[in-house]
């Protein structure tokens, strides 16, 4: 039952939200309020995870092989948790700033039910509709919180990109279902090891690409600067921060729990994919000035990180990957949701999110880029170690300068601030950004919890995995 | 049935493929119409039995034909129904906003704002970088 909750809350709270007038504070506030029960009560699942093993729950009492299953695993557990966090923060600084379009609270619940159930589902099919869900409310919010002058623009190519990238899921659910002939999760990885490993590398490879574009991976990427950047700060910090785990959550999952032989073979593949999307997203972040330009950039880097860690493969990658991943999800959407407010708090807080991105302790963005050298020593990888050891410095590079650049020095009426966007912002603003930097802090100087939830995910992922 | 298939399938990706990579926005959309249809015909594809109708009574001894795949199918198609109208609605609003649906403008008109604000814009003051 507790599985169900979340979803149970936020859907009827989405479908009457849609009703509502969402420029009002009242709506904001029910949207505020419905994220925050949710994220509660997926703190509580995350607990009994921890302690109980995964849960399961199949819809109306059916038998399991007919009915609708939500199961949960430390995995989803933690990509749902922090999922629904990153949202109750942007919602609510959403909100504070004043919603610019009448959709966007419902748009944002209906963007965590599809998140949420696509963590918590069991059934392949069951995540694609969920993952649509979740995908046409970002669509929607980019036309509604766009920006003036491209918001359509932004949203149109947002649109066709990741549509095709859901295509061609769908074709893979279909191929995977035909080549196991069950849609289960846990059924579907069992029978995985015996399919032809032709059709499985074929299958891997489009799911591979599938989340790739979710992901804004390298050859990806296209889309995503110009939607990061055409849109208002809040919404880019819901895109970086929560949007951006289906792919890594998607690799995981798929290519961690379903297809692992298939992932080994192609992973010097998929690290140099990495590598390139690691030093690609820095250069070009470098040569940018305006903030929220470098942030979408560094997000393309990110992602480069994640595919490494996936590359490298074992139970300390994979953790790697997770703690990685959580830690990426807060930085970017602390660094996000404070690039545009100024202040001495602001400041700090921008300071503290850079300094995490970074990997400086004590912060959470630490124990990402730890567990990931980890990961490279333990795979004896001096390629890989190099390689993290040179994105981090570049990463500090372009952050400083755009700090630095922001505001250490008097700033000219208009530059760089085409929309209008730079303000002290209002109190109720800076308090969510403050919240949201202690929350980066405190995982940094308390990091057992992430850890051991980690820990517990790759164990997981091993044991499911076909051998 | 399955070669059928196959040739459908691909005919109907490749001209949707074709499509999108026109300067046109609603040939764009068509395109992603086609490239769905695409997607929800290789689903039914994937379940591709012989066998009676799936609705109870059902005859023993006789094999039954997937009824999953169509399911499915039914799903993935009132999913696609709805992007195309995001599509569509999102189409509108670019209309709206350029006056165009023809990309070389759009992108024509994009360069000029660019233009237009980087001579308005004060250059950053390299000095302190």
């Amino acid at each position: 039952m507790l599985i169900a909750l979340p979803i149970l809350i936020l859907f009827p709270v989405a479908i009457a939200l849609a009703l509502m007038d969402g420029r009002r504070k009242p709506a904001g506030i029910i949207a505020i309020a419905a994220l925050a029960f949710a994220t509660a009560a997926l703190g509580v699942l995350m607990a009994k995870v921890a302690i109980d093993g995964p849960q399961e729950v199949v819809a109306g009492g059916w038998s399991p092989d007919v009915g609708i299953r939500l199961r949960v695993d430390a995995l989803g557990a933690i990509f749902a948790l922090t999922t629904a966090a990153v949202l109750l923060a942007s919602m609510a600084q959403a909100v504070a700033a004043g919603c610019a379009s009448r959709t966007t609270p419902t748009l944002t619940v209906f963007m965590a039910l599809g998140l949420t159930g696509l963590f918590l589902t069991g059934d392949v099919f069951s995540f694609y509709v969920f993952f649509e869900l979740a995908m046409i409310s970002a669509y929607g919010l980019t036309a509604g919180e766009g920006l003036a002058g491209g918001r359509f623009r932004a949203g149109f190519i947002f649109a066709v990109v990741n549509l095709i990238g859901s295509f061609l899921f769908l074709i893979a659910i279909g191929a995977l279902y035909r080549a196991t002939g069950t849609l289960e999760m846990i059924e579907v990885a069992r029978r995985a090891a015996e399919i032809n490993p032709n059709t499985a590398i074929l299958l891997a490879v489009t799911f591979f690409v599938a989340f790739g574009v979710k992901l804004g991976l390298f050859p990806f990427h296209a889309w995503l600067p110009s939607v990061y950047l055409g849109v208002q700060p809040h919404i880019a910090a819901m895109f970086a921060g929560a949007l951006a785990n289906i792919g890594a959550y998607g690799l995981l999952r798929f290519g961690g729990v379903i297809l692992p032989r298939e992932l080994e073979l192609g992973a010097t593949a998929i690290i140099v994919l990495g590598g390139v999307s690691i030093v690609y997203g820095a250069i070009q972040a470098i040569s940018r000035r305006e903030t929220r330009e470098v942030l979408a950039y560094s997000a393309i880097g990110h992602a480069g990180y994640v595919l490494v860690a996936l590359g490298l493969g074992g139970p300390v990658g994979l953790t790697a990957a997770v703690v990685f991943s959580v830690a990426n999800a807060l930085n970017k959407t602390l660094l996000f949701l404070t690039s545009e407010l100024r202040g001495k708090f602001m400041a700090t807080a921008f300071l503290i999110g850079a300094l995490s991105v970074a990997g400086v302790p004590p912060s959470a963005g630490f124990f990402g880029k730890a567990s990931l050298f980890e990961a490279g020593i333990d795979a004896e990888s001096i390629a890989a170690l190099v390689l993290l050891f040179v994105g981090g410095a570049l990463t500090f590079v372009y952050l400083f300068q755009i700090y630095q650049h922001d505001r250490w020095r008097p700033r000219a009426e208009g530059e760089y601030d085409r929309d209008n966007l730079i303000t002290a912002g209002r109190p109720a603003q800076r308090t969510v950004g403050v919240i949201v930097a202690l929350v980066v802090l405190v995982l940094g100087l308390w990091p057992q919890p992430l850890l051991a939830v980690a820990d517990q995910a790759a164990a997981q992922i091993e044991q499911e995995a076909p051998r | 049935m399955n070669l059928l298939y196959a040739i459908v399938i691909g005919t109907l990706f490749g001209s949707g493929v074709l499509l999108m990579l026109k300067g046109d926005l609603f040939r764009v959309v068509a395109g992603i119409v086609l490239v769905s249809n695409a997607a929800n015909l290789t689903l039914m594809a994937s379940g591709l039995t012989r066998g009676q109708a799936p609705i109870l009574p059902l005859d023993p001894g006789e094999p039954v034909a997937d009824p999953l795949v169509q399911a499915m199918t039914l799903t993935a198609l009132v999913i696609g129904f709805a992007v195309t109208a995001v599509l569509l609605a999102l189409s509108l609003g670019v209309y709206r906003s350029g006056r165009s649906v023809d990309l070389d403008d759009l992108s024509e008109q994009e360069t000029e704002e660019a233009l237009e604000r980087e001579a308005t814009d004060i250059p950053p003051d390299e000095a302190v970088l």
